[in-house]
């Protein structure tokens, strides 16, 4: 690499014989890093809404709490997938399985 | 008046307008978004290949809990097609999942197209030529694609 490289600095230095230019320098640079919120699943794969926005369901009836805040809440399973808890739990009165993988379902935790 | 299941409907069809999977085709009929008219086209280098195959499905207001009832109204000669159009899917039946919508269901069953199970037959004719008799399945299938292009 080093060498071909000179050996073309050399044929311009025979060419005009001047010494050549450099074509660019690097002044400054910036390193950029990247984020992004470390969940499995971030829409409700059951009504097709983010998990952190109310579910079709609590949209509709527009339901909130008694703070006005909506309460439509997120829960996660186990297996580490989450869903609107409105969601889950209507479909878990049918099959107690994580709609997803069919892994028996239980709640690890809820919340926003 | 906006239901959960008809607003999950409404999102079904943004879906599938989106993001069209090749082959199948659907959309709700002009008054009611509950009942939607589909089209699957049958898939290559299989003897469906060529057929336009249309279908109905049925919502209910517990949908995505509980599975549409889906029906094809052109005649397809398949082992896991009834007489009457009826599909035996186990996803539409025992193994549904809520996560599933209107083009998941659509692929679904344009693979069962492909891949049927003589196992548990539904038309138990098309089963046993399926299995035993592969040319003569194949013919059937053929008069039922040309009869598609009809209906």
């Amino acid at each position: 690499m080093d060498e071909s490289e000179n050996s073309m600095d050399k044929q311009i230095d025979d060419n005009d014989g001047t010494k050549p230019e450099k074509m660019f320098t690097l002044k400054k640079w910036n390193a950029v890093a990247m984020w992004s919120w470390d969940v499995e699943c971030d829409i409700c794969a059951i009504c097709r809404v983010q998990v952190m926005d109310a579910c079709l369901r609590c949209q509709a009836e527009n339901k909130r709490d008694v703070m006005g805040r909506q309460d439509c809440v997120v829960v996660w399973g186990e297996c580490n997938h989450s869903f609107h808890h409105c969601c889950m739990s209507l479909w878990v009165k049918q099959n107690n399985r994580c709609p997803l993988c069919q892994q028996e379902w239980s709640i690890q935790r809820m919340g926003k | 008046m906006s239901t959960p299941a008809r607003r999950r409907l409404m999102r079904d069809f943004k879906r599938l307008q989106e993001d069209p999977p090749t082959g199948v085709s659907g959309a709700p009929t002009d008054n009611n978004i509950m009942i939607w008219n589909a089209v699957i086209f049958g898939p290559h280098d299989t003897p469906f290949e060529d057929g336009t195959f249309k279908l109905t499905i049925e919502f209910t207001e517990e949908y995505p809990n509980k599975p549409p009832t889906v029906r094809f109204v052109s005649k397809v000669f398949h082992p896991n097609v009834y007489a009457d159009g009826g599909i035996c899917l186990d996803i539409l039946q025992n193994r549904w999942s809520p996560t599933y919508d209107v083009s998941a269901i659509l692929t679904s069953i344009q693979s069962l197209l492909s891949d049927p199970n003589p196992n548990s037959p539904a038309n138990s004719t098309a089963a046993q030529l399926y299995k035993e008799n592969r040319r003569e399945y194949e013919k059937r299938v053929k008069a039922c694609v040309e009869q598609s292009f009809i209906d």
